[in-house]
């Protein structure tokens, strides 16, 4: 689906990314690589293919659009080194044009060093790229930029007639911000309540539909 | 062996009768068998000592060694001096509830002094202290009296096995308490430790087991699913005595007084105060903890010569107060107590001489149990009244006294193949001591719960402690069940260790958070999801008090007492209860002779009119008959069905007809469902005959449809809430201890999700749907109430407007969905609809 935001086209996508052609960049939020294998350490189960199944949509993205940035806008790792991210190194290694942006989330805990290897250019608190700013988690206060964050993994409940209910995950454009949804399988869902002049996509597993 | 002959015998004998007491029948028998190397159960009603049958059992086998041991000792002259008797646990007393451990301890304890027998009595539950465990650990007391949990917990220490050695009885009460949950298969697979531990130390020792139950259908079976061991010897003892109950229903003056719906029932509440100030003491029972907050206010409202007389007890009320209303009715200084299940069982609180039920009890064998509350002693009458909270409670009253009179008590089915419960059994195993693999799996598989286990699915279990997963990949990284040198199972992280010991049980809830005075006294706990919608300022009841809000502070909700007039009472969240089926069909005879006349129950004379009312706009359905009413309102087309099957099978026959429904034309439903019947909505007309309603109500290819139709899913999931917090997938936070790391959170939702996209084979998942169709579809009894409709005249009528009988339906808030459309296209839909209201209201 295509929108326009302060006069820029996005392209938002059901995989959970948005392509903002204009600048060849693709951005996406809350990857969270390594919460499988994270939660196994600690004697939960959970099954290891749920991360390769992001990774390989992530490919698929990168295959259909060709960017030349990838931004993320934090938690792109969930919390230390482990063998997730042993995969993911590999992974990323398939791309070695594609530049990697990260905004540092409050999961992101690896080392300056341990980016450097990946080859992920890390930003301490946000990444201005006009009209927008990307950063983490949305500040409170606003100014000029039109600000695009992702940490709280958005979803919306869709009413319907005959008291139906439906609770989907969704990108979020309100008046001065936007919220990306997580892009990883294995996370959950925080609803927003509309507010006037709110926009929400929910995403569906065929298609984008606006709410 | 005649044991009347033996010394510990008359010694009881004596004693009992110094206070003019001679034993029953049934206890006598029980005490003979258990001398005689017998386990099994016994049944009698409360009040005619049931706690003596067993534990004087075990006492005067006592008596005899001390009594034996001391002849051996004048014979050996000055060889041993100490052989008094051996120290250590000898009696293991399981209860399901905290409350009734320190009544039965003060119970044992007079005996033992009375007899002069050096026991050490302990209770060890969740709000046993540090140091009185840590005194347990050092030396065992004689008799511990515990809950299921507690005995996993003592499992899940080190070192525990030798507690164990000098064990003789292991007794669990109120066991049809225990049978129908997963704290029943908790107790069998404890059970089936220590009498390993025992075997392999101590083969040629005899460890006995016994259960005590109240009446209920399947008592041969319940005796089987607790002690399923070929090598026992087992009888039941019953009780050849009859309790006399008194049941009166709380009647309004004209059924107008009483609303078409509604749980609260206040407007019969100045009834009760009579009842209250004639009696000595009143136990007042309701379904919910919030309806018991609710009615403490109200009476007091109402009354205001009740403050400080009037009390309330709930699970979710702070230990020491409610150990202050136990002793406060223990004394007879309340005149009242508001109350839930939380004071159902066995305590006996001698000035309570009536019980007050408000609201339908769902079943007659909690009726009769909460009945037994009042009038302790064996020749006292139990005395019961029944307040409605709604006009159709009325035919439900009449039904449980014709059942009560008739002695029609439900069945208590044993929980069976609970994956989780035996996952999380088997973590604590290797938290305590470490378990060898085969000895573990013949245990478990000589239980009830467990005699069905392939060898697949153990080997899937230990998999999936073990490795992570049933999956070919090794995840290097999973640590939990690990093999140690020794070849035992084993916990080695602490970390792990210590989550799980704060995770063992099968009660799932919400998160809790404790409430507390700003300057200090604990009240009581409510749930994190009732805080969050909390501002500062803000006035809420718990406990009886009306609090007001302050902050949350290191997982304490502060508070200070507050003037408000209106506060909100928290909803804690917890399961409604169904009907059962036997209340079910009872019911469906009384709604025939309600209009017949040919009764003697005052309840239907007085809901008579309603029923005149509901024959003049719709039709009655006789026990023979079965109806459906169409009906068109501005929210759409609703379907009303009447089988009177209770809120679980509706629930599932609803889904059900919901598919058989939509099979042709894709169609969405919104569901809702009650004790009596259930509703479909839909905004789009269904046309249907008699003819059609059969065939949908037809018995044919039930099976494939319940799977085929999407609610499955939507039930499984809910029940995977559950099995994901016993497994130890996901953390429920602990009031006080709510430590729960951050980066571990995770949902069960989100793992039902998971599992059924990446590890279809998952045993828990399977559980859930097992579940979901034995306990929640109860497909047996879908079945059978399919066939009874299939012999119904079928009754289908179109009332203008709502009638009596769909109005509790309609106003229930609960509701599910049930489509075939496709997601996108419903959504698609769903917006449309939603635009075009908006442009209304704009316009």
């Amino acid at each position: 689906m295509q929108i326009t935001c302060r006069g820029e086209i996005l392209i938002l996508s059901k995989e959970r990314a948005i392509y903002w052609p204009a600048q060849e960049m693709l951005f996406i939020s809350d990857l969270h690589i390594g919460k499988p294998a994270h939660f196994r350490k600690h004697g939960i189960q959970v099954p290891s293919t749920i991360g390769d199944q992001d990774l390989t949509r992530l490919k698929g993205l990168i295959e259909q659009y060709h960017p030349k940035k990838l931004l993320i806008t934090g938690d792109l790792f969930h919390h230390q080194l482990n063998s997730d991210i042993t995969v993911f190194s590999q992974w990323r290694a398939t791309f070695p044009d594609l530049k990697f942006l990260l905004i540092k989330g409050n999961h992101d805990r690896l080392l300056i060093k341990d980016y450097k290897d990946l080859g992920i250019e890390v930003y301490e608190k946000e990444l201005i790229c006009c009209p927008f700013r990307f950063i983490h988690d949305r500040p409170i206060a606003e100014d000029e930029y039109y600000t695009i964050s992702g940490h709280i993994h958005p979803g919306v409940t869709v009413y319907g007639k005959a008291r139906q209910r439906l609770s989907l995950p969704c990108f979020y454009f309100g008046a001065s911000y936007a919220i990306l949804p997580a892009f990883s399988a294995f996370t959950g869902l925080s609803i927003l309540k509309p507010q006037q002049g709110d926009r929400f996509y929910a995403i569906t597993p065929g298609h984008i539909v606006e709410v | 062996m005649g044991i009347e002959k033996s010394k510990g015998y008359r010694q009881v004998l004596k004693w009992l009768k110094s206070g003019k007491r001679k034993p029953f029948q049934f206890q006598s028998d029980a005490w003979q068998y258990y001398a005689e190397g017998y386990s099994g159960l016994i049944n009698a009603p409360t009040g005619f000592g049931k706690t003596f049958s067993l534990f004087l059992a075990v006492v005067i086998e006592e008596l005899n060694e001390q009594a034996e041991n001391s002849i051996k000792l004048s014979t050996k002259k000055g060889l041993k001096k100490s052989v008094k008797s051996s120290k250590g646990l000898k009696l293991i007393w399981i209860t399901p509830l905290r409350s009734l451990a320190k009544d039965l301890a003060r119970a044992m304890r007079e005996v033992c002094a009375e007899l002069e027998l050096d026991w050490q009595i302990s209770v060890r539950n969740g709000d046993t202290t540090a140091s009185e465990k840590l005194k347990q650990k050092k030396q065992m007391p004689e008799v511990l009296i515990i809950t299921p949990e507690s005995m996993h917990l003592l499992l899940a220490q080190k070192n525990s096995s030798s507690h164990f050695y000098s064990l003789r009885c292991i007794v669990a009460d109120e066991w049809h308490e225990l049978i129908g949950s997963k704290r029943g298969v908790m107790a069998e697979l404890a059970i089936s430790r220590i009498k390993g531990i025992l075997k392999e130390k101590h083969p040629e020792r005899l460890l006995r087991i016994w259960g005590i139950s109240a009446t209920i259908g399947n008592l041969e079976q319940a005796m089987e699913v607790l002690v399923p061991y070929s090598d026992l010897l087992k009888i039941i003892v019953k009780a050849d005595v009859k309790k006399k109950i008194l049941i009166k229903s709380i009647l309004p003056d004209h059924i107008d007084m009483l609303p078409w719906a509604g749980h609260l029932g206040h407007k019969l509440a100045h009834k009760l105060l009579p009842i209250i100030h004639k009696s000595k003491t009143t136990l007042i029972f309701t379904n919910t903890r919030g309806q018991a907050e609710l009615w403490y206010q109200n009476l007091l409202a109402l009354d205001e010569s009740l403050a400080g007389v009037l009390a309330i007890h709930h699970g979710s009320i702070d230990y020491e107060l409610r150990n202050w209303i136990e002793d406060a009715l223990h004394s007879g200084v309340l005149k009242a107590v508001i109350s839930t299940s939380s004071l159902d069982l066995g305590v006996d609180f001698k000035p309570v001489d009536t019980v007050v039920q408000i609201g339908s009890p769902k079943g007659v064998a909690r009726f009769l149990q909460r009945a037994g509350r009042s009038g302790h002693s064996p020749n006292e009458t139990s005395k019961i009244y029944f307040l409605p909270t709604h006009a159709l409670e009325l035919v439900e009253a009449a039904a449980i006294k014709e059942a009560a009179k008739t002695q029609q008590i439900e069945s208590r089915e044993p929980v069976v193949m609970a994956f989780d419960t035996l996952i999380q059994y088997l973590v604590t195993l290797a938290v305590g001591d470490g378990f060898k693999e085969e000895e573990i799996y013949e245990e478990v598989k000589q239980t009830h719960a467990f005699q069905e286990i392939l060898p697949s699915e153990w080997s899937w279990i230990m998999q999936f402690i073990t490795t992570g997963g049933n999956s070919l990949t090794a995840y290097n990284e999973f640590k939990k069940v690990v093999k140690a040198e020794d070849g035992l199972w084993q916990v080695e992280s602490r970390q792990i260790a210590m989550r799980h010991r704060l995770h063992i049980g099968t009660i799932v809830s919400d998160a809790m958070i404790k409430v507390k005075y700003l300057g200090g006294g604990y009240i009581g706990m409510v749930e994190e999801s009732f805080l969050s919608k909390l501002k500062a300022g803000n006035s809420f009841t718990l406990a009886g008090r009306v609090l007001e809000f302050i902050m949350v502070k290191e997982m304490t909700a502060l508070v200070r007492r507050s003037n408000a007039k209106k506060a909100i009472s928290p909803s804690w969240m917890g399961g409604r209860i169904s009907l059962t089926a036997n209340l079910g069909s009872i019911l469906r005879k009384k709604y025939n002779e309600t209009l017949d006349k040919t009764h003697e129950d005052e309840e239907l004379d007085i809901v008579f009119p309603l029923f005149e009312r509901q024959a003049a706009v719709s039709h009655v359905p006789k026990s023979d008959e079965f109806l459906v009413e169409l009906i068109h309102t501005k929210d759409g087309y609703h379907i009303f069905a009447y089988p009177f099957e209770g809120r679980m099978v509706h629930e599932a026959l609803a889904a059900l007809i919901a598919y058989r429904l939509s099979r042709h034309t894709p169609i969405s439903f919104s569901i809702a469902m009650n004790d009596y019947g259930f509703e479909l909505l839909s905004e789009h007309p269904i046309p249907m005959d008699e003819e059609e309603i059969r065939t949908l109500f037809s018995p044919a290819q039930l099976g494939e449809d319940i799977v085929s139709s999407i609610n499955a899913t939507e039930m499984a999931k809910r029940k995977f809430r559950d099995i994901a917090c016993i497994s130890g997938l996901v953390f429920q936070g602990f009031p006080g201890k709510y430590t729960a790391n951050k980066h571990l959170q995770s949902s069960s939702a989100l793992f039902f999700n998971v599992f059924t996209d990446y590890d279809p084979r998952n045993l828990l998942l399977r559980q859930a749907y097992e579940e979901a169709f034995y306990q929640q579809i109860e497909e047996p009894r879908l079945l059978a109430a399919l066939q009874r409709i299939q012999q119904s005249t079928i009754i289908l009528k179109r009332p203008e407007s709502y009638t009596p009988l769909c109005f509790p339906i309609k106003v229930d808030s609960l509701r599910e969905n049930m489509s075939t459309e496709e997601l996108g296209q419903r959504i698609e839909r769903m917006t449309v609809e939603a635009d075009k209201k908006n442009k209304k209201n704009k316009a």
